[in-house]
């Protein structure tokens, strides 16, 4: 065969080619991120390239449809569509490329292709003609190079009448290029939106995303409003099993407030929801459980078995969310019945699985859950945590809301540090680990717990005071995570110091102080830059979800490749626990 | 001879085993009675750590050392203590109910109790009313202690009372309840015979459970 060469001049890159091969095809092959969106098919019109060099067949009617459309050079051609036939040269357009978007935005900087399951296709629909009397779906399938989409009968009802007002002219909302989730009158095609969410048990965090751009629209965060039936897991699942109808309340609760966000982004920013066509949940198991009205029981009683931890996409209508009507959900998967999807999600935006080197994942929430990356191994595990870190049971605790102290600092004096630097009304959190690992260090504390002065009370500022018995529950809390931690390095056979790094994941963020947490045992006390916050990585593992096929599909296998470690059921947690208690004698 | 008894106790309080056992062995060469070293020694110094444990003064750790200590002692102590007739207070079994792994409450619970002197049978976690039947058949404890740490497990505390009631036991022994989620108003709902709110109460408790 004639030796050819491809050479690409927007890189200043030349390589071999065949006769016959495909453009799109060996662009790609040499690593280039070309916008092949619709699979190669000569559909969407996204991998136009300059032939600056070389053989230039005359343009398909699509082609010249969409060159006039995009303003082209007329020497454009799709790649997908090209065969080569001679040596040539081509200039890739940045249009023809992938977008990339950011991930995650703190600690570590990762960003996805924009390749989303639900795509969007301008066709022209020909008439049927007398010679070839096709059938309208058999017409819209030859547009969209397609056979066998599943159809919505809904959407077939409606279908001759769109193509008769629009002459053919529309638009093909398809999902995971198997099912046609929408026609849509005209070019539609900049309007394709979806929903990601991190559904916590305290806190609810709605993203409206671009999915043709990959650009968050909007952002609203409130809190969970099953809180009112009891502000932990254990708590809403007593709740549940009461009575049916209490689950009913608790699932109704949440799809509520999950509408109504959603409407609320959809008003500021004038989307219509029919203009939403997917929504990806990513929330512990109890959560994801409730918002699907599935009997939460046995999550709370042992063996803590689940009803389900991974689902197919199904429509979101079902869940009772209002989106397009055709609109798909994803329940980002649990693993096993145990660790759930907030912390699947997790490890997915911070490539955890792939990323070289050993790691411990550790998501800061009223369950702490572990994971450990080693070699190319998961295990996964979570550890009653209790809600201590959530300011609950703390005499003077609070959530991170306005007012509560986030940070302390000793100097001449202990100065705090309060959010929207209002009037201090009490601790959340990282102020709390920063206050007992101060009151450590100056000696009101001893590693035992036990406060030193008489009084056996420790103020912090006018009307805020932490008691012995506060100390011991952070104590609990801490020995809980810190028992986790140890046992899941013992189990892939690890000291602290061989841990490349550690990732934290929850709302903590930037606020928890690294040298304070290392100083009460909440971390262990290995080089600082090696500890990393990521923040809400379930919250970006749900934005990857919704805008990445391949994120997706990677993530369906990688989930089952997952190890749960039940530490419950482990003899040695009682005894590591116990010991795990003291704070460490000498700070860091 | 007191201040040997209050070193005994002290060095409990402190979890020091080896002055523990040193001290024990003092007292038994110099004569004291060995019922003497264990209710106003060991047991004393196991009251102290419980009644801290209770105001958060010191914490499980210490708890457990205290209890390490006392046991040191106990095995120095426990040959006089038979020859002299030693007896137990009582006899208490311990379980965590079915669908429940919690432990470490309920283990306070027991090392209180071995404290302040009474045989302690602590069968484990996620326990069946079935097998809590045949221990009270095959063991015969007075006193009977379940735990539970979840809203959803607590119930089936009731379930083990009923057992207990159609095998014709409840008679013949105590039930004592604990946990979070209890209360004194759930033990009297499923007729309990008494409910404590910490470890040191429960050793009151079972004390005038069985007086």
């Amino acid at each position: 065969m004639k030796k050819l060469s491809l050479e690409i001049v927007s890189r200043a890159l030349k390589l071999p080619v065949c006769e016959g091969d495909s453009l799109a095809e060996k662009i790609e092959e040499a690593g280039i991120p070309l916008s092949t969106y619709c699979r190669k098919r000569g559909v969407c019109g996204k991998c136009f390239v300059e032939i600056v060099r070389g053989d230039i067949p005359p343009p398909t009617e699509k082609e010249s449809l969409l060159m006039r459309q995009k303003k082209m050079p007329a020497r454009s051609r799709l790649s997908c569509l090209y065969k080569i036939r001679g040596s040539l040269a081509v200039k890739i357009p940045r249009g023809s490329l992938f977008r990339e978007t950011n991930i995650l935005t703190t600690g570590l900087r990762m960003s996805v292709v924009v390749n989303p399951p639900v795509k969007k296709y301008l066709l022209k629909v020909l008439s049927p003609r007398i010679l070839n009397p096709a059938s309208a779906l058999e017409l819209v399938e030859e547009g969209l190079k397609r056979k066998g989409l599943r159809v919505p009968l809904p959407l077939l009802r409606k279908l001759p009448a769109l193509l008769q007002d629009t002459q053919g002219r529309l638009t093909a909302v398809i999902f995971d290029e198997e099912e046609i989730l929408a026609l849509e009158a005209g070019d539609t095609t900049g309007k394709n939106y979806g929903i990601a969410i991190d559904l916590g048990t305290t806190t609810v965090v709605v993203e409206l995303v671009d999915l043709q751009t990959g650009a968050t629209v909007d952002l609203a965060t409130a809190l969970n409003s099953q809180s009112r039936f009891g502000s932990d897991v254990v708590s809403r699942i007593s709740h549940a099993f009461l009575s049916d109808q209490n689950l009913e309340d608790l699932r109704l609760s949440i799809v509520r407030q999950l509408n109504s966000l959603i409407h609320e982004m959809g008003e500021r920013n004038h989307i219509p929801k029919s203009s939403l066509y997917e929504v990806v949940v990513a929330g512990n198991t109890t959560m994801n459980h409730l918002l699907l009205g599935l009997p939460v029981k046995t999550l709370a009683v042992a063996p803590f078995n689940a009803v389900f931890s991974s689902l197919d996409e199904f429509p979101a209508i079902e869940l009772g969310l209002e989106l397009n009507e055709q609109a798909k959900a994803f329940i980002v998967p649990n693993i096993k019945s145990f660790v759930g999807g907030d912390i699947s999600a997790g490890i997915l935006a911070s490539d955890l699985a792939r990323r070289p080197g050993n790691f411990v994942f550790i998501d800061l929430g009223t369950n702490g859950e572990i994971v450990l990356k080693k070699g190319k191994s998961l295990w996964a595990t979570s550890t009653a945590a209790g809600p201590a870190f959530e300011g609950m049971n703390i005499s003077s605790g609070m959530l991170a809301l306005p007012g509560a102290i986030y940070k302390a600092e000793l100097g001449k004096k202990l100065d705090v540090f309060t959010i929207g630097d209002r009037a201090p009304i009490g601790i959340c959190g990282t102020g709390l680990i920063d206050l007992l690992a101060l009151f450590k260090k100056k000696g009101d504390i001893t590693p035992q717990g036990k406060i030193v002065p008489a009084s056996r009370i420790l103020p912090v500022t006018e009307g805020i005071t932490i008691t012995q018995k506060d100390v011991r529950e952070v104590q609990l809390a801490i020995a809980a995570v810190k028992t986790g931690v140890r046992m899941m390095l013992e189990k892939g056979g690890l000291d602290p110091e061989d841990l490349d790094g550690i990732l934290i994941a929850g709302a903590f963020g930037n606020y928890l102080n690294v040298r304070n947490s290392q100083a009460i045992g909440l971390l262990p006390a290995i080089a600082r830059k090696k500890i990393v916050f990521i923040g809400n990585a379930s919250l970006s593992g749900a934005k990857e979800l919704l805008l990445s096929s391949p994120s997706r599909k990677f993530l369906k296998k990688m989930i089952k490749s997952v190890t749960h470690v039940s530490l419950a059921a482990d003899p040695e947690f009682q005894k590591k626990f116990i010991e795990s208690l003291e704070f460490p004698e000498v700070d860091p | 001879m007191i201040k040997l008894l209050q070193d005994i106790a002290s060095a409990v309080e402190n979890g020091d085993s080896a002055a523990v056992k040193e001290l024990v062995r003092r007292a038994l060469v110099s004569s004291v009675p060995p019922d003497r070293v264990l209710n106003s020694g060991l047991v004393l110094g196991m009251n102290i750590i419980g009644q801290k444990f209770k105001k958060n003064e010191v914490f499980i750790p210490e708890v457990l050392i205290a209890t390490r200590a006392m046991n040191a002692g106990l095995e120095i102590l426990r040959p006089a203590l038979t020859q002299t007739g030693f007896r137990f207070k009582g006899k208490v079994v311990l379980a965590t109910v079915k669908g429940d792994l919690h432990d470490i409450g309920k283990k306070i619970v027991g090392m209180m109790l071995e404290g302040a002197g009474y045989e302690v049978l602590d069968i484990g976690v996620d326990i069946s009313k079935d097998r809590l039947l045949s221990s009270a058949k095959k063991e015969h404890p007075h006193i009977l202690g379940l735990s539970a740490l979840l809203t959803t497990t607590m119930t089936y505390m009731r379930e083990v009372i009923e057992a207990l009631e159609a095998a014709r036991l409840r008679k013949k022994v105590k039930v004592i309840i604990g946990g979070a989620p209890v209360t004194k108003s759930y033990a009297e709902e499923i007729k309990a015979d008494g409910y404590a709110p910490d470890a040191a109460s429960a050793v009151s408790l079972v004390g005038s459970l069985l007086r």
